[in-house]
């Protein structure tokens, strides 16, 4: 016999866990009390949306689930912003909260949230645990759950009864779910559809998210668009699954995608669409999206099919087992006129920035030079806002899980926490965590936990004095009121009733933060030492912050306004 | 735009729970339950839940059929126009 809490933390090994994020609280301490014998690594984040966010960048620079443990109540509701980024992304994920005894459960106890009900909507599952009996085998479905399937994030939410209740419950050998079963074969006859509609297309795109690195089809996706000649656009989440050198690489589609990207799919007569949800922020105009197109969509999730666009072809199955198969099909094949008219569109528009003014470093330059500084094998992750775009634009995506962010929750205050996550998971990497001053200041205090691991990431924080994508935002649509997005006190709107005296124009200064977490600390403000000192900081191995000062008012291009068409991009 | 009524039958596991779930899910996306009904099967670890919903089209109804298929408690669901 063993505690409940001394079940859930040998499941939680016997699941696979080498690290667990956390954050400890009353209804929680049965089971942390189990932790200092476990054979794991434990990481001690300074505030509940860290740990998850951490959680959540492991997973995605593994693909093996990110495991949280945190407390009831606050600690519960302070991770439902990492749950609900990792549940629309699809990153595998558990999370352990700590409840109140049964007993309590809806008495509005001390620290009692109702975890169950708050995160229902933003999991792929959950369970409320009601025995220590069931702790192992709830353990054992979660980890399948949030591996299977489309994968997504799972809380067991875990009463102080159950964790103090002796049990004999051991670890289930197999794990045997009755109504789930979210493996899908695709088809035979949709398979030989697929291969004909590809074959005779005369003007093909192949379309590839965040799905083909899920399913880990990065490979078959290059046999098949060499074999074909057949260029690849990815959506922002599929960033890294085409090498962005190939000459059939297009880049990324979507609101601030390539010019060639959005024409290719606006003019393509064939779309393959592969683990992709045709988001609003693709597709635009939803009525006067790919209108020429016909559309084959792959995906393991069958609700994502026919769900924003109509198309020809719907197959629900794993991406890699369909283009296994399907590779025998495809005919070798070229497109000569069809890539020349891309390559067209490549040259008149490529993308590209203009010096605004003499000695100010541009942001885009920045991600150029991270670039340069890693020779294209940085480990990416962003955090939200302008200098996401940017860096999904001005690096050479070339490997997948290298480009980590919040794509469909658009979570600032993801990308520090996440970084220090994929950094303990890939120790050899080049971590580069690219984050504005806005998001960082969100969640900063984590950068203490990168130190304290001795994880070598690089922070890059570009630092426009503003959010600079609301700013850009309220400039182009809401006639340059700027109310709430310029962060330093001297540019700010009347309706705050500041005093615009402070002798400083930039604050927090991130040097003096970053040292106090006792990071290294790096400020540049002259375009001649950035490629130097990104250099230096990402050759250091030591965690380490950099400070850029950019053009406060530059903005993210082209841009497809939202609902609006592809022809209605804007390139200045 | 002309709505039709659609009975959704669910077979879900029998657990606290699983109702506010499948509610949730409904009622999450935009869509306004008619009528619902629960109740026990022959076999005590099903319930059935009967769900009426007004629809616009029929890609809304596959669309709810997929995601309440997508549930972990879910066993089937099948779906017909009232």
């Amino acid at each position: 016999m063993r505690t409940g809490a001394q079940a859930l933390v040998d499941s939680l090994v016997k699941a696979g866990t080498e690290v667990l994020f956390g954050y400890p609280g009353g209804q929680a301490l049965d089971i942390f009390n189990c932790l200092p014998e476990a054979p794991m690594k434990f990481v001690l984040g300074r505030h509940e949306q860290g740990c998850a966010h951490m959680a959540d960048g492991y997973a995605r620079a593994t693909g093996k689930p990110g495991v949280c443990l945190v407390t009831s109540g606050p600690g519960a509701t302070n991770v439902v912003t990492g749950l609900a980024t990792a549940n629309i992304d699809g990153v595998p994920m558990v999370v352990i909260t700590g409840q109140v005894p049964l007993s309590l459960i809806g008495t509005d106890a001390f620290q009692e949230a109702d975890t169950s009900g708050i995160t229902r909507a933003i999991t792929k599952h959950n369970f409320l645990v009601h025995s220590a009996d069931e702790i192992p085998e709830i353990v054992a479905q979660a980890f399948y759950i949030a591996t299977h399937g489309k994968p997504g994030p799972v809380v067991i939410d875990v009463p102080k009864n159950c964790q103090q209740a002796l049990t004999a419950a051991e670890y289930p050998e197999r794990v045997s779910l009755r109504a789930y079963h979210p493996e899908h074969a695709a088809n035979p006859n949709d398979l030989s559809r697929f291969a004909k509609i590809l074959n005779s297309a005369k003007r093909p795109v192949l379309y590839a998210g965040g799905g083909v690195i899920t399913s880990g089809a990065a490979a078959d996706l290059a046999k098949l668009a060499e074999k074909a000649e057949i260029p690849v656009a990815t959506t922002f989440m599929g960033l890294g699954s085409f090498d962005e050198h190939s000459p059939l690489a297009l880049g990324m589609a979507g609101m601030h995608g390539s010019a060639a990207a959005n024409w290719a799919i606006h003019e393509a007569d064939c779309i393959v669409a592969l683990g992709v949800r045709f988001s609003d922020r693709v597709t635009g105009n939803i009525k006067l999206y790919a209108p020429e197109a016909k559309i084959v969509h792959v995906d393991c999730d069958p609700s994502s099919l026919n769900k924003n666009v109509k198309v020809e072809l719907g197959i629900c199955a794993d991406i890699k087992d369909v283009l296994t198969t399907v590779a025998s099909r495809i005919k070798q094949n070229r497109h000569p006129e069809w890539v020349e008219k891309i390559h067209g569109w490549q040259r008149e528009h490529p993308l590209s920035y203009k010096q605004m003014h003499e000695g100010v470093i541009m942001p885009q330059a920045v991600i150029e030079a991270i670039d340069k500084a890693t020779n294209g094998e940085a480990l990416l992750v962003t955090d939200v806002g302008q200098h996401q775009m940017w860096t999904a634009q001005f690096f050479r995506h070339n490997t997948p899980r290298h480009f980590l962010s919040s794509g469909g929750m658009g979570t600032m205050g993801f990308g520090i926490p996440a970084a220090i996550g994929a950094g303990l998971a890939k120790p050899d990497a080049k971590v580069v965590c690219v984050v504005g001053d806005g998001g960082a200041q969100m969640t900063f205090e984590e950068v203490v936990c990168a130190v304290e691991h001795k994880v070598p990431v690089t922070f890059v924080i570009i630092n426009n004095n503003c959010l600079g994508m609301v700013r850009q935002w309220q400039q182009l649509f809401y006639r340059e009121r700027y109310a709430g997005s310029i962060l330093s006190v001297r540019g700010r709107l009347e309706m705050e009733h500041l005093e615009q005296d402070l002798e400083y124009d930039y604050l927090p200064d991130f040097t003096l933060l970053a040292k106090a977490h006792g990071a290294e600390a790096y400020r540049v403000i002259d375009p001649a030492k950035l490629d130097d000192t990104i250099r230096t900081a990402v050759e250091s191995g030591k965690t380490s912050v950099v400070e850029v000062i950019v053009e406060p008012r530059a903005n993210v291009y082209p841009m497809i306004p939202g609902g609006k068409p592809v022809t209605e991009m804007i390139f200045e | 735009m002309k709505q039709e009524t659609y009975r959704f039958n669910c077979f879900v596991e029998n657990r606290p729970g699983v109702l506010a779930r499948i509610v949730g899910l409904i009622s999450g996306r935009g869509y306004n339950i008619q009528a619902l009904n629960v109740g026990p099967t022959e076999d005590g670890t099903v319930s059935k839940m009967k769900i009426d919903v007004l629809c616009s089209d029929e890609s809304v109804v596959e669309q709810i059929k997929h995601q309440l298929s997508n549930q972990v408690n879910v066993i089937e669901v099948t779906s017909r126009k009232r």
